[in-house]
């Protein structure tokens, strides 16, 4: 109750220019009170709201509005309070003296609590990021991630996990990544020594995010291979998981799980995030075409993707009518955007499922071609290029990628007929797996079904059942003399 | 700390003049004596403390893993390579900040990616090849390893063992030579899908033997299903059509019943 009545005498000494200020500041202030709840009763629930709520004002947060709130949780002149004031700006003397003349008059003395405490870290902490000071964000994050060492409540972990974000964040934008690696691995210790899950799951993604970001993907397998899993608190830190998985995946060659990680991670991510979603789609697009089949075109036209994706789309052209001469000039056109997507290594790669999709179309197309034709028309331009067609259609013969026979003698290769495919047991095969997933599909639909709990209470009075009867009695003979009457 | 390295100088000294008179067994004992020498220092990884000598002590070491690395290909040794390679990785990542680049390290790294290639480990060969930076892809030992991987991944053999006269270095010849063996194997298993036949002459050609002798030999160890005939050797032979193929009657019972199962189920 004290709280409201500051609330409401603090708008009126402040001058006109403040005038949006105290909103955002009585926003705060209400945040501040629903952290100071949910610590005294240990609900995580109520501190996951207060930082969604706070993720909402984001926008709104102007260093005097940060210098008010700050006076109003932490008491003036206490240390944590000089700490993270002295992070803050000094921007308009007058302003702060005049808020803090006034609140200081009037807020008793508290003790912070250590909830408050981070969750003030966190904001000054945002705000710098968002105003670009990015040498202070870093000062300020490692000044908060020492104090958060000594603290081991359950209810700090959300903000923990929050500012663990942050500290990376202001980290990789000064370009130090490599210096925070040690603190990350032994904040995830900490983490999983005190079973903070979420706390662990965000410390892992920063750390795969960390050994990425220097392409270390052996180091971040190795890590990713021996940490310990288990169900994702967070849906965005489930996404991040799942694309740094595909990336892992994809440089490893297996390009199968990659495609259902990225895949994955794309469908899951909101629909806000369209960077992060852009990303996804890049590489699954790329992943696809290295597993040989080509992304439809409904994938490059989605909202919002189209110019990020261009590049990727005109590589999908080249790769899926088989040219490499078309497909050397795609990939050098856009080799700027490639290298900054990191995507450059794999794209090598695809030269050769250029040349597969290629002889591909050769093989349908032609029942008898000379390998001198096949190489001019695969465009291959290197020193000897029959000998390096033969050698190549004879390694796609030999994996299953056309069905032919050379011709040595002659120089010439010959495609077999395809047979008619219904003869055999082909469509069978793949009837019975769809239907094995739509039966499948509704079992587990049927086993999902909720009903409304109360349903069974209602249990029919006995005069109610006599009714019924009755109804049902008169219906079936009316129903009987109609059958007559229709003659 | 300074008769220390002294005494590591001299002995790597003599280590290096037998590497040259390719005088093996005294080089192997030298080298295992200067690596536990080398347990001495404190500025090497994995401590890299700032002792008044790092430079000139990190400089040795590097020079005397690389040297071990040289060594182990003469002797052929694989997996002598693997370990002083890896011993040898961080100097070139972690401490190339504070170190002169050395002469031989884009040689020392395409032989590790040749190796790799070699004993057919093509994830780990993409790994290491995403963690060198652009100018190092341009560096001609590494773009000769990196091009002899798109042309056995193409299918180009012909290309693989013609970049065998194309050696930057004399030490790459050893690991050309085991790959010359690989491709060998991977030819005749596509000339046996592709081909139905091939001359003597044509097979001896394809398969790069020098004498008809050894391509026979080579069939009778490798491939003995393969038929000679009048010169000719057919890889199938005529293979008699299935009669009629068996309905898999069983496995069609099963799916039905299940069908049958399910529907009733569905109210």
């Amino acid at each position: 109750m004290t709280e409201d009545v500051e609330m409401k005498e603090l708008p009126a000494p402040s001058n006109s220019a403040t005038s949006s200020s105290p909103s955002t500041l009585n926003h705060l202030k209400e945040i501040a009170s629903l952290i100071e709840t949910g610590a005294y009763a240990r609900e995580v629930r109520r501190i996951v709201r207060a930082v969604r709520l706070t993720m909402a004002l984001r926008r709104k947060l102007k260093a005097q509005v940060l210098c008010a709130f700050l006076n109003f949780a932490l008491s003036p002149g206490s240390e944590p309070h000089n700490r993270l004031a002295a992070h803050l700006p000094k921007e308009d003397e007058h302003e702060m003296e005049f808020d803090t003349a006034t609140s200081v008059s009037q807020s008793p003395v508290k003790h912070p609590l250590p909830e408050l405490e981070i969750y003030c870290y966190l904001l000054v902490l945002i705000y710098l990021i968002d105003q670009k000071k990015y040498s202070e964000a870093k000062a300020c994050s490692s000044a908060s991630v020492a104090r958060l060492k000594n603290l081991n409540r359950r209810t700090v972990d959300v903000l923990a996990s929050r500012l663990y974000f942050y500290y990376s964040l202001s980290y990789e934008l000064t370009g130090d990544l490599a210096e925070i690696r040690g603190n990350l691995l032994a904040l995830h210790r900490i983490a999983t020594l005190r079973h903070d899950e979420l706390g662990q799951e965000t410390l892992l993604n920063l750390l795969l995010r960390n050994y990425l970001h220097y392409n270390l993907y052996d180091q971040a397998e190795k890590l990713r291979s021996k940490a310990p899993r288990f169900e994702a608190h967070s849906n965005q830190q489930f996404c991040r998981y799942l694309f740094y998985l595909g990336k892992i995946r994809t440089i490893q060659l297996e390009y199968t799980d990659a495609k259902e990680s990225l895949l994955q991670a794309a469908r899951k991510a909101p629909v806000a995030a369209l960077g992060f979603r852009v990303q996804c789609n890049k590489w699954a697009i790329i992943v696809r075409l290295l597993l040989g089949e080509i992304p439809e075109r409904t994938v490059f036209m989605q909202k919002g993707m189209e110019n990020a994706l261009r590049p990727y789309f005109e590589l999908t052209n080249a790769v899926r009518i088989g040219d490499l001469e078309l497909f050397k000039s795609v990939a050098e056109k856009f080799s700027t955007t490639f290298s900054s997507d990191r995507t450059h290594n794999l794209i090598v790669r695809l030269r050769h499922n250029v040349i597969r999709t290629g002889l591909r179309n050769i093989s349908i197309s032609y029942s008898r071609i000379s390998l001198a034709d096949v190489a001019k028309k695969l465009r291959l331009d290197t020193a000897n290029p029959v000998a390096d067609a033969e050698s190549i259609v004879a390694k796609a013969i030999r994996d299953g990628a056309i069905d032919a026979t050379i011709d040595h003698a002659n120089g010439w290769m010959v495609s077999k007929e395809t047979g008619d495919i219904y003869s055999t047991n082909e469509p069978q095969i793949a009837f019975n797996s769809r239907i094995a997933f739509c039966l499948n599909m509704h079992n587990d639909a049927v086993r999902a079904l909720r009903f409304p709990p109360n349903s069974h209470k209602e249990k029919e009075s006995a005069e109610k059942r006599r009714e019924r009867q009755q109804q049902e009695q008169e219906l079936a003979k009316h129903i009987a003399e109609e059958d007559d009457d229709e003659f | 700390m300074d008769p220390q390295l002294t005494e590591v100088s001299q002995l790597f000294e003599r280590f290096k003049a037998a590497c040259v008179r390719e005088d093996v067994d005294t080089g192997s004992n030298l080298l295992s004596k200067l690596k536990v020498m080398l347990t001495g220092f404190r500025s090497l990884p994995p401590l890299f403390e700032d002792t008044p000598n790092a430079i000139h002590e990190l400089t040795l070491a590097r020079d005397i893993y690389e040297h071990a690395v040289l060594l182990s290909v003469k002797i052929g040794d694989q997996d002598a390579f693997e370990r002083d390679f890896f011993q040898l990785k961080p100097y070139y990542t972690d401490a190339s900040g504070r170190l002169p680049p050395s002469s031989q390290e884009y040689m020392i790294l395409g032989l590790n990616l040749l190796r790799l290639l070699v004993q057919n480990r093509i994830a780990e060969f993409h790994t290491e090849l995403e963690l060198l930076s652009p100018t190092a892809l341009e560096n001609p030992c590494i773009k000769h390893a990196v091009e002899l991987e798109q042309s056995f991944m193409e299918g180009a053999y012909n290309r693989v063992l013609s970049a065998k006269q194309t050696v930057p270095y004399k030490t790459y010849d050893y690991f050309m030579d085991l790959l010359a063996k690989t491709v060998r194997d991977e030819i005749a298993g596509c000339s046996e899908k592709a081909y139905d036949y091939l001359s003597i002459s044509d097979a001896r050609q394809t398969l790069l033997f020098s004498s008809d002798d050894e391509l026979l030999q080579y069939i009778n160890e490798e491939h003995p299903e393969w038929e000679i005939k009048n010169g000719v050797v057919i890889f199938q032979k005529a293979k008699e059509s299935a009669p009629c193929k068996e309905i898999p009657s069983l496995q069609l019972i099963n799916q039905t019943l299940s069908y049958a199962r399910e529907l009733e189920r569905i109210v």
